[in-house]
Order: C-alpha cells, then structure tokens, then sequence
C-alpha cells in the first residue's frame, strides 16, 4: 500500500518545472557514470561522520549506504542500512532510497520506503548522493508529522513524546547489548 | 643295465617273434655297443677310430631288432652322466677359488683380473674341448646310424635331420647340465673378466698402452692368425677383441649366450658410466658431449663391432640354432658391408647414447643450481644439457629437480636479493637455452618470482642491478656493466642476426612462423595458451616479479633522484646513457621525468655558470662583497624542477648565517636572471666539504649540512647541551642526536651525560687519538648515513598516494561488506575513475592494505580485509526482541 502510494505520488507529480528536459532527453549512461563518479569521490573527501555510502556491485547505479542516527536524537548510537537505485536519467529523476533496515519511524513504513519531499517532487538536480543522506539523516530526528507512512509511529510520536522516547532509548540499549554478544560470540 | 633297457621294450608282439639267436644277437649287440659307449664316451680318443666298426655294425644290429631309439637314448645319457659327472664339476671347480670373493676384493688389483682371465680362458677352451670330443663321440653315433638307415627305408627323416636333431638334443642336455650346476660367483667372474678387458681397451685407446700389458694376451688361441698391421695399438686392440671373442664365442657354445651379453652389456653400461663422470665432473667450463660420443665410437662401439664380426665369422660353423636375446645385435647380419654399420651396431650405438645422454643429464640436473651459478661460464654445459633432454625427453625431471634445489638453497632467509635476482637472470638466460619456448622456464621460475614479491628490497635491488652493474655486489657482472647494457648488447646481436628476415615482405615473415611452428611441449601449462609464449625477455620477467613497469620506472627516479642530490659535479653522462638505455625498454613516455630531471642538472650547470659570472661581475664594484668573492667560487647549485621530482624529504636546518647569506645573494642573482622564477633552497639537502683544523692536523669530510652545521657550532663553543645545540641548529633532539653519532664515532666529539637525565653534553674532543685513527688512514671520510635519504622513498610516496583511496576502501568495506583483495582492487578500478584515478597495482595495494591492518584500520579475517572501526559490524543481523511486537533489525 504504502508503496503503491509513494509510485502514486512520483506520478502523480511529475513536477514537469523541475525536471523538463527528463524525457525527450536520449539517455546517456556515460555521463550519468560520470555525474555517480564525481558524486562518490565527493562523498568519500567531504568525511561527513554518520553518513556514507558505496556502490553495491560493479554497478554504479546501486548503492548501499549507512546511516547512523544523529547526535543527540533518539536514533543515537543506531545504525540504518539503505539501498539506493539511480534512475537512468539521474539527475533529472531523484534516485529510489529505501531503508533495507526495518526503522520505526512515522515517515518510514515497514517496507523501508521513505516519505522525504526532496526524493520525490521537490527533487533537484542540484541535490546529490551526500545531500539525500544527510537529508534521511536528519529526517530520522526530525520526523515530518504532516504525511506519516508509519501513523502507529507517527501517533506516538505526536501523543507521547516522552515516553517513546524512553522506549527508543531501552530498545537501543537493548539492541547494543545484543550486537555486543553477536560479535563476541562471533 | 641290459635288463633294463629290455625290459623297457614295451612291444610284446614283438618279443614273441623273437628267436633265441636274434635274442642272443641283440644281447650281444647290446653288450658290445654298451661297452663302446663307455670307452668313447670316457674320452679314449684312440679308441674312437679303432672301434668305430665294430660300434657301426652294433648299432645296426640293434636297429635292425628296432631297437634304435633304445640306441640313440643310451648314448645321449651316458654322455649326460660323464658331462655331469666329470666335466661340469670339473669346469666349476676352476672357479671355486673366487666363490667366497666378494666384488670389493675383486677389485683389488690387475692380478686378480688376470688370474680370471687366465683361469676363464683355459677353463672354457677345456670344455670346449670336452664339448668337441663328445659332438665327435655324437657324430659316430650319427653316421652308424645314417648308415643303417640307408639299409631300412623305412624311415622316412631326412639325414639331416637327424643329425640336427641329434645335436639339438644334445646341446639342450649340455646347456642344462651347466645351467642348473651354475655356482653363483661365475656371474661375477663374467663381470669382472668383462671389465678387465674393456678397461685394458679403454688404456690401449687412450694410447697409453705399454709393454707389460702385453704379457696378458700370450694365451692368445696359436690359431688366432693375426693380420699384419703396422700399427701395434691396432694389433694389441684385436689380440684383446679377439680374445675376447674367443672367450665370448666358448661361452655361447656353452649356452651362455644371455648370460655373456648380460655381462658384457653391464659392464659397458658401467664403463660408460664412469667415462661420463669422468668426463663431465665437475667442470662445466666445457662440452663433454661430443668427447663422450667419440669415446662410445672409439672404445665400446669399436669393441662391439670387432666383437660382432669375430662371432659373426665364426657363426657359420657354430650352432645355427644358437639362441639369441632380442637386445643382442644379429651376429651374422649380411647387411654388413664396408661402411655401413650392420644393424646390430646401430642398435648398440642408439642404447648406448641414450644411456650416455641419461647420465650425462641426471649427472647435470642435479647439479643445475651450480650450473646456472657460474652461467656464462657454464654455457657449455647447459648446451650439453640441452641436447641430452631433446634425446631424452625428460624436461619435467630438469624442473621438478631444480625447483627443489632452489627452495632448498636460494630462496632461504639468508640469501641476498641481490644473489637471488642474479640467479634467477642466469636462470632465465640459461633455460631459454633449453627450452627456447619458455615453458619450463615458466614453471621454475614461478617460486622464484613468488618468493621475491615478499622481500621488501626487491625492487631497489631490481632497479640497481638495471642500472649499476656493479652495484656494491661482487656476483655482478664482471665487467661492471650494468643488466640493462648487457640486454642491450644482446638485443643488438639479435637484431643484427635477424637481418636477412627483415628483408622478408611481411607475407613471408609469417609463412615462416608458421614454418617454424613446433607444438607446445607436453608439460605446457595449456590453460596459459601458447600466445604467452614468445621469445622470453628477461626484462619483461624481472619486471614481472614487481608487477608493472611503473613501480620500476618510479623507483629508478628516486634512486635517480638521490644519486643526482648527492652529486658534486654535474657529471651526468653516466645517467644518461641509462636513461637512454631505459627509454629503449619502457618507452620514451615513461621515462619523461627522469629525463626532465636530468635535463635540470644540464641546467643547473649552465644557471649555476651564469650566476656566478653575474656576481663575480657586480663583486668588481662593489668592495663589501669581496668577501663573498671566494665564498661564491665554493657554491654549486642543483636547481631542480620540483614538480617532476619525486617528494623532497624537507627538514628544517638553520645554516650558519654566512652561508645563509650566501644562499639568499645567489637565489637573489639567480631570480634576476630567470625572473619571474625563484630560487627556494633545501637547506637541507646537498653535500658539504669541510676541512676542520686541528691543532696538530687537518681532516677533510664530505658531509651533509646538518652535519656541517653541528660541527660549525663547535667553531666558537666546544661544549654544547644537547637541548641547546639542537635550537641553535634548528632541529629537533632525536635528530640532532642521530646525526652528531656520526662526528662522535669520529671521535671528534664527545657525548657525557649533563646535569639533567634527558640532556647530554657534546663536547669537542680535544685529544683524537684514540677516535681519529680511523680517519687518519682516510683523509677523506664521507658521511654515509643509509637512514637518511634526500628523497623520499617510494613506499612513502605509495603510502601518501594511496590514502585517498582508503577512505574508498573504507566505504566498500563498510557498506558492500567483506570483500577479497581482488575485489577491492576491482571496485576500485571501476569507481575510482574521477580524478585522482586508481592506477595502482594489485601489488601496490596489497601492500597498502597490510599497511593498514598494521595500524589497526583494518582486519584482515579469513583472506577478508573488514574495517575495525565501522559503525558496527556489517556481518550480523541481530533481531532484537526486546519489545515484543516491535522488531528492529539492525546491523
């Protein structure tokens, strides 16, 4: 459903301002190529702490990236996996992020599809791998109440701050302890 | 007896037709022949004749009763029992003496040899005779028999026949009789008789024969005509050979025919044996092949066909039937005419070759390592070597025997790379000798190349073997050349070889390849393909253990770079014939920096000329600056481009403040001249003359400016705290205390511990006479610091170029997770395509990665580079189920 509906959306507003030339434009892999190139050597020498990202295979049009949650948020100390699938016609279409690691967050649905303006119609060609993770990054402390996909966690959010708070809290300590074990056991 | 034999007539019809006068006849008959048989057969040759008529007309009366097969049994038996009883033992016992003998002290001397000799001798020509007597004995009986037979018609055999088969019969009796009563020691005897000759013929060939060996041949058979030949050696060689051929020929009549060949054939085998170790020993200076071969035609070819011709005369009146191994040669072959080697000669001469090129082969492979140890020298031997393995065939052998002999004596700890790299040149030179494919080379030197990629010095000593031929090291060529002069040398020789093919259009230079097209050797690798295999460049497989021609090229500029630093001339000519000779290598491209670099010390020469004309004229002016007149004769300036440069190792020094000045007047003058450009100094960098001046002496030294700092601060303090020294020269205290070792261990400063436990004093020592005797033989001492380079080294310069990728490095492990050295490599090929682009090695990388995991960035688990200090480690999902109904799946 969810899913559906963020396709629904990226249909339903085409945006045609942002991106005119998206269709009668021929696709040109070359420069897309490029255009990920520069975008990865940008990312790797801008040393953001907390975000980064690498081509998946020998494919520079999926990427795996790592989010970890920002200071001082409750997502502190977590760490997200993403996978992101760039369009052929990139930059002109934002890429297809997705959160691989199941997060509970009133803009995330259980499917890991991610409800963030900048990656459907107030996408520009401006934005680029670095500024889509830092965006999902400060969206996780930052949840946008107005269009949920997760409306369990949207409500608790909104409703009881405090005490979702205190459960993000022992569920990330909980979950520390366990990847603590895992990796000694390991 | 006589009841026996009648009671073995079996026919009962027969019996009762016989009357009592035809039974008394045949008893009588029987009586007598008996009697004959005994007397002749006991050897009384007399009787032979006299009774001879009486015996014929027996026999036919026996016959005539059809008693003839009675006859004929009772003769071949009591022949039988007196060979059995008499003459066998008779003929062993000869031979008792040497039963407990064993083979060493058979050795002992000629004697014993001819004492066999003798012994064997007399020994078969009495049973030869025995022999004869009783075929003689046989013959009778033959005849008697013929003659009755021509009486009864009805017998159908031909009298041919008979007599074959009569003599067939008894040879199988004779053999036998001698074969089962064999004693063990006469193989031996055969042996050794065997190789007393051979060797005695062996002496006669090399042509020291002297007179007291001819002694040895007086039991020459008299009967033995000797032709008349002038020369002496060619009569004693036949007097040997045909006594060897009587010995030979008695031998086979006995039935000994396997068992004589056997013995001769060994005792060649071993001869030869010895002859190829004699030969090839030790000295691989020369061929021994052709000599080997001409010793087979002249000594045991020579023996044999004598040999063959003396029994294959003889073979007409010996025993046709006479059995004969498959190896032996066929005696009596009519191919034998004059000049063409029966075929009994050629076979003989093909096993004997194949065994001398299997000797002489095993005897080289295993000393291949030595071999190809003093190569140039040994070429002869390699050549050797070669063609016993085109004949042989036995190339995996060579490979499987020097891979062990190099793991085992090469590739340990404790040889230089220096010694390792020469010998895998002379490795490589030697084999393609051999194996001019390269295949077997291929598989020899794959442990070598692996062995050298874990040494850290590999590619400096590459580098300096390239282009210093003496490189300090004494197994270098001898004439100082360096590698690379010699592969050029080579190449040229080539290329003037190959002159005739250039003429060739282009269509034809390829119907020749294909002409000369030859398989891949068996042992070829067939998953490398064959188009790998070209002509074998040796400098393609130096350059193949580093990887790629780069790494070399970029450690020759740094060589290069620190080699022209420390000049103090601009004598260059040296360099640049190497870097012609690199360009011819690598490619005019890739040697641009070098050539840049040499180019700035032409420049330097001309710049540094013009400076100090400027400054000599203005100094004419001016007054005040006459004393910088003779300061500015003694300052030579390398002015180098630094872009094309490697990394200059900077380090701060400050310079005694007349030579500083010294230094800005020049770079001033020197921007006047080449404005816009500036001149910056490395102060640090170059050489120093000094002379210091003792009360007594003066001592002269090329040293480096920190050096030549320190030392000057003693000009006017002779005692320095370290702390204070350091400031005053403007370098760190670790420093300053690696470098003032060296005037300590020249004793001309001394080191005492100061007040405070970190500081220590430096005072100039005032009495040398224990320190500066060193110096005092070398006037002229050069500080010769190894830790301290000018130019930084290429490890540094890899590790500097290589951190931009690790934070590449650190994302793909990151997020893609585990990855093995060739993926890594491969991602980043392909994504690290932007400026800067990985060009690097997987070589290169490999060894930034284990850089890496020495500090700790990275672990490497189960071939599996992981980063350690990732968000948390990408291997585990762990489901927390803290909260039940909420699962959170984290990494």
């Amino acid at each position: 459903m969810d899913n559906q509906s963020t396709e629904e959306r990226q249909r339903h507003h085409p945006s045609p301002s942002k991106q005119p030339k998206a269709s009668p434009v021929p696709v040109d892999t070359n420069s897309v190529t490029q255009r990920l190139q520069k975008e990865l050597m940008a990312l790797m020498m801008s040393g953001d702490l907390g975000v980064s990202a690498f081509p998946k295979s020998e494919s520079i049009f999926t990427w795996i990236g790592l989010i970890e949650g920002g200071k001082g948020t409750m997502y502190e100390g977590l760490t997200y996996k993403l996978s992101s699938q760039f369009p052929l016609d990139y930059p002109f279409k934002p890429p297809q992020v997705k959160f691989e690691t199941m997060c509970f967050h009133p803009n995330i649905d259980q499917f890991g599809n991610i409800c963030l303006d900048i990656l459907q119609d107030k996408w520009s060609a401006a934005y680029d791998c670095r500024t889509i993770l830092l965006s999902i990054q400060s969206l996780l402390g930052e949840p946008n109440i107005e269009s949920p996909l997760n409306s369990s966690a949207a409500s608790l959010w909104s409703n009881q701050e405090e005490k979702w708070y205190t459960n993000s809290m022992l569920l990330e300590k909980h979950v520390r302890a366990d990847t603590k074990t895992q990796g000694l056991l390991s | 007896m006589t009841e026996d034999a009648l009671s073995s007539i079996s026919n009962l019809g027969v019996l009762d037709s016989l009357s009592v006068a035809s039974i008394s006849e045949i008893l009588e008959s029987w009586n007598s022949f008996c009697l004959i048989t005994e007397t002749i057969v006991n050897g009384d040759d007399a009787k032979l004749s006299i009774s001879y008529s009486k015996f014929q007309s027996d026999v036919s009366s026996l016959c005539k009763y059809g008693l003839r097969s009675l006859v004929e049994e009772h003769f071949l038996l009591s022949l039988q029992d007196m060979f059995e009883k008499q003459y066998a033992p008779k003929f062993w016992k000869n031979f008792d003496a040497y039963k407990n003998v064993s083979d060493r002290e058979m050795n002992d001397g000629n004697m014993r040899d001819d004492e066999i000799e003798l012994l064997l001798c007399k020994a078969l020509e009495e049973i030869s005779l025995e022999k004869q007597y009783q075929e003689k004995c046989l013959l009778m009986l033959v005849n008697s028999l013929q003659l009755c037979q021509g009486h009864n018609t009805s017998m159908e055999r031909h009298p041919i026949d008979i007599e074959n088969n009569f003599f067939s019969k008894y040879r199988l009796i004779f053999s036998s009789v001698l074969m089962t009563t064999v004693p063990r020691q006469f193989t031996e005897i055969l042996h050794w008789y065997f190789k007393g000759r051979l060797e005695e013929l062996n002496t006669i060939m090399a042509g020291d024969y002297d007179e007291n060996n001819e002694s040895e041949d007086d039991n020459q058979p008299s009967n033995m005509d000797i032709d008349r030949i002038h020369d002496q050696k060619k009569i004693l060689e036949n007097k040997l050979v045909r006594s060897i051929g009587m010995v030979v020929h008695n031998l086979r009549n006995l039935g000994f025919t396997s068992m004589t060949e056997d013995a001769y054939a060994s005792t060649i085998f071993l001869l030869l044996k010895a002859k190829v170790y004699d030969l090839a020993g030790d000295d691989y200076r020369t061929s021994v092949l052709e000599s080997i071969k001409e010793w087979i035609q002249a000594v045991p070819l020579r023996f044999l066909r004598a040999l063959l011709e003396y029994l294959g005369d003889s073979m007409s009146y010996l025993s046709p039937k006479s059995t004969k191994s498959p190896l032996a040669s066929t005696p009596s072959s009519c191919y034998q005419k004059f000049g063409k080697p029966s075929e009994g000669i050629v076979r003989w001469q093909l096993r004997l070759e194949y065994f001398a090129y299997e000797t002489l082969q095993d005897l080289r492979i295993a000393k291949l390592f030595e071999i190809i140890v003093d190569y140039p020298d040994s070429a002869p031997a390699i050549e050797d070597l070669k063609q016993c393995l085109e004949y042989t065939g036995q190339h995996s052998k060579l490979v499987d025997s020097f891979i062990s002999a190099l793991k085992y004596r090469l590739l340990t700890a404790g040889a230089s790379t220096n010694d390792i790299l020469h010998q895998y040149v002379s490795t490589i030179k030697a084999l393609r000798t051999i194996d001019p494919a390269g295949v077997f080379l291929e598989a020899v030197g794959e442990p070598i190349k692996e062995y050298l990629r874990g040494r850290k010095d590999t590619i400096k000593c590459i580098v300096t073997m390239l282009t210093d031929g003496t490189g300090g090291n004494s197994n270098g060529p001898a004439n100082g050349d360096s590698l690379l002069e010699e592969l050029n040398r080579d190449e040229e020789n080539q290329e003037s070889n190959g002159l005739d093919d250039d003429i060739n259009t282009e269509d034809k230079q390829t119907w020749i390849d294909v002409q000369r097209w030859e398989p891949d050797p068996v042992e070829a690798d067939p998953l490398k393909g064959s188009r790998y295999r070209r002509k074998v460049d040796v400098l393609g497989m130096i350059v193949g253990i580093i990887g790629s021609k780069d790494q070399l090229i970029n450690e020759y500029r740094v060589m290069l770079a620190e080699k022209l630093l420390n000049k103090t001339d601009y004598d260059i000519d040296t360099e640049i014939r190497t870097l012609e000779l690199l360009k011819i290598h690598f490619g005019e491209s890739s040697m641009q920096k070098c050539e840049i670099m040499l180019n700035d010390l032409i420049d330097s020469k001309r710049t540094n000329t013009n400076v100090k004309a400027t400054i000599n004229k203005s100094s004419l002016t001016g007054a005040e600056s006459r004393k910088h007149d003779a300061s500015f004769d003694i300052l030579d300036a390398t002015i180098i481009s630094s872009n094309f440069w490697p990394p200059i190792q900077d380090e701060d020094v400050k310079i005694p403040e007349h030579v500083d000045q010294l230094l800005n007047e020049y770079a001033k003058r020197f921007h006047e001249i080449k404005t816009p450009r500036k001149l910056l100094w490395k102060k640090n960098l170059g050489t120093v003359k000094l002379e210091l001046e003792f009360e007594e002496k003066t001592l002269q030294f090329n040293v480096t400016p920190v050096h030549a700092s320190i030392i000057m601060q003693f000009q006017d303090q002779k005692s320095w705290t370290s702390k204070n020294l350091a400031a005053a020269i403007g370098v760190p205290v670790d420093t300053l205390q690696r470098r003032i070792n060296f005037w300590i261990s020249k004793g001309i400063l001394a080191e005492s511990s100061g007040g405070d436990s970190n500081d220590c004093v430096y005072t100039l020592a005032d009495d040398m006479a224990d320190g500066g005797k060193s110096i005092t033989n070398n006037e002229v001492s050069v500080a010769d610091d190894d830790a301290e380079t000018s130019v930084a080294s290429v490890e540094d310069q890899l590790r500097q170029e290589m951190t931009v990728y690790e934070k590449f490095i650190n994302a793909m492990l990151t997020n893609v997770g585990n990855m093995g050295l060739d993926r890594i490599h491969n991602s980043l090929k392909i994504f690290c395509a932007t400026p800067p682009v990985y060009d690097k090695s997987i070589q290169q990388l490999q060894s930034f990665l284990s850089g890496l995991i020495a500090e700790e960035k990275l672990e490497l688990r189960d071939a599996k580079e992981l980063p350690k200090h990732t968000f948390s480690d990408p291997n585990f999902f762990v489901v927390a189920s803290a909260f039940p109904g909420r699962a959170i799946i984290l990494y």
